[in-house]
């Protein structure tokens, strides 16, 4: 099931249902491949999200009429395979320590855990890249264990240093580089996500999934983190 | 061949047509806030459509050229002036090594585009030279920088742009919109509100969104799942005030979406500053895409 809507002058956005889901997500990855496989030379940039699927196309090519027909067509015709979504699997390093998890000491209060309790649950779990936006390579992941989500901060914070984790309601995520934010930071990563290598651009897409692993503060700094 | 930056001015920008085909990763289109004149300046000079110019805002700019080269300012009229002579915008000029060139100050429109024989030389970063300073993507004017270009060959005919295709900054300005996104939820009280007012551009304006002053809005959806946004996509905030998606914007957002500005409405919304006066009116797709499309055909742009 799907709902095509006017978006701009050579854009449209395509709705496949109307709540976040993993299996909505892996349908809007693998739909998403559909139409660049078979459409690539009039689509000019993709925005695959939640729920959606935003795309824009070459007015020169095509017009809103014959590029919304192509597109029905080739939806209605393909049915979605989800062994078919062509997934990454990602190993995040991240240090999980109260001197670089600027909120983990108020969450682990507010949620009466023991600190091995909080690692094991936020890092057992493999997570979906459900969205990319907010920033370059800002990859949304979910979703959470109940037991760690947490509202955002009532006041965001002006600088959250680069590789910071956090969560947001069922959501987690690496700050790539140094933002404001109001995410509760959890851990950080050694890892240059910036776009300082200009290869992190394409990182994460949506439907890969997302792993975090546990290092020590000392596996930390020798992979070059900084305190 | 160059420019040497003397004085940099409030917010100079390296910036082409924009970026393209990263928009998945949550990279913004950016490139020029006003294709029409930017365009033009391209055209003037026989230059490829995406060519790099300086975008140069507000004014208070001053470049001094160390080659002879043949230049055209177009867009807004910031009292541009070499050596001290008032120049005639719109068209080619020749300058001479050592000549300068000034911005000063606003007298109509904010944004004035400099083209070059051949563009700017600057590095590409992920296909285009545009400057995105909310990606953290290039930077501002700073005194000193070189602002290198082709070497030209011989100096070029003064062309003009005809008159009829020069803007006036002044009029009131109404910006077409296409019905998109959510704009069947809003309800015909809504939609009334929305078409029947006269906002005032706020100067919390800036590349990435234009934010509009005026009576607020009753019963707003609350933020939504986030989804694509596009150039022109005019948001709702909760509080009931629009905001109209510009070059910079981030590709994904969470307010409900009553419209989107059509696009060369919008390079007329660009010369715009705070304070000036927005209306609103629909457009079909069909006549949205014709427009666009002679447009493009014209200025050879294949991108869109």
């Amino acid at each position: 099931m799907f709902n095509i809507k006017l978006a701009g002058e050579n854009t449209i956005i395509i709705y496949f249902g109307d709540h976040a889901a993993p299996k909505l997500a892996e349908q809007v990855a693998f739909y998403t491949q559909q139409l660049l496989d078979a459409l690539g030379n009039i689509i000019i940039d993709v925005v695959p999200s939640y729920t959606s699927l935003m795309i824009s196309y070459r007015l020169s090519l095509i017009d809103h009429h014959d590029f919304c027909d192509q597109v029905e067509q080739l939806l209605s015709n393909s049915t979605f395979e989800p062994s078919d979504v062509n997934s990454n699997l990602i190993e995040i390093p991240v240090y999980y320590g109260l001197d670089v998890g600027l909120d983990l000491d108020s969450l682990l209060n507010d949620k009466g855990l023991k600190l091995e309790e909080f690692i094991a649950i936020h890092s057992s779990k493999t997570y979906l890249v459900y969205a990319i936006g907010f920033s370059p390579a800002f990859a949304f992941l979910g979703k959470v264990d109940d037991r760690i989500s947490a509202t955002r901060l009532a006041r965001p914070r002006i600088k959250i240093p680069a590789g910071s984790i956090g969560i947001a309601d069922n959501q987690t995520a690496v700050y790539p580089i140094t933002s404001s934010g109001g995410w509760n930071i959890v851990g950080r990563t050694p890892v240059d996500l910036s776009l300082k290598e200009p290869e992190n651009i394409k990182r994460f897409s949506v439907g890969d999934r997302v792993q975090f692993m546990p290092i020590s503060q000392e596996k930390y700094c020798s992979l070059g983190g900084t305190l | 061949m160059s420019f040497k930056v003397i004085k940099s001015g409030f917010f100079s920008l390296i910036e082409d047509y924009g970026r393209f085909g990263f928009a998945r990763y949550g990279l913004s289109q950016s490139g020029v806030a006003d294709e029409h004149a930017y365009c033009w300046a391209n055209h003037l000079l026989d230059n490829h459509f995406n060519d790099a110019v300086l975008e140069i805002t507000f004014g208070s700019c001053e470049l001094k050229a160390l080659d002879v080269m043949s230049i055209a300012v177009t867009g807004a009229d910031l009292d541009f002036r070499v050596n001290d002579l008032p120049q005639t915008l719109w068209k080619v000029i020749n300058v001479q090594a050592g000549d300068t060139l000034t911005w000063s100050r606003a007298k109509s429109g904010i944004r004035s585009y400099l083209a070059v024989k051949g563009g700017f030389q600057s590095d590409p970063l992920f296909n285009s030279k545009s400057v995105n300073i909310r990606e953290n993507i290039g930077s501002k004017l700073s005194d000193g920088d070189l602002l290198s270009c082709q070497a030209t060959t011989k100096n070029r005919a003064p062309r003009v742009v005809p008159s009829e295709f020069i803007p006036d900054y002044e009029q009131n300005l109404t910006l077409r919109v296409l019905p998109s996104y959510q704009f069947d939820l809003f309800n015909e009280q809504q939609k009334t509100h929305f078409f029947n007012q006269c906002y005032s551009v706020s100067s919390a304006s800036d590349r990435t969104g234009c934010r509009l002053e005026g009576q607020t809005m009753a019963g707003v959806q609350a933020r939504m799942i986030s989804e694509g946004i596009c150039y022109g996509s005019v948001e709702i905030t909760t509080e009931g005030l629009p905001i109209i998606l510009l070059k910079d914007s981030p590709t994904m957002g969470g307010y409900p979406k009553i419209a989107t500005a059509f696009s060369l409405d919008l390079a007329k919304l660009a010369q715009r500053q705070a304070g000036d006066t927005v209306k609103f009116e629909l457009m079909d797709i069909e006549s949205a895409q014709q427009q666009r499309h002679e447009f493009n055909t014209f200025f050879s742009i294949n991108i869109r």
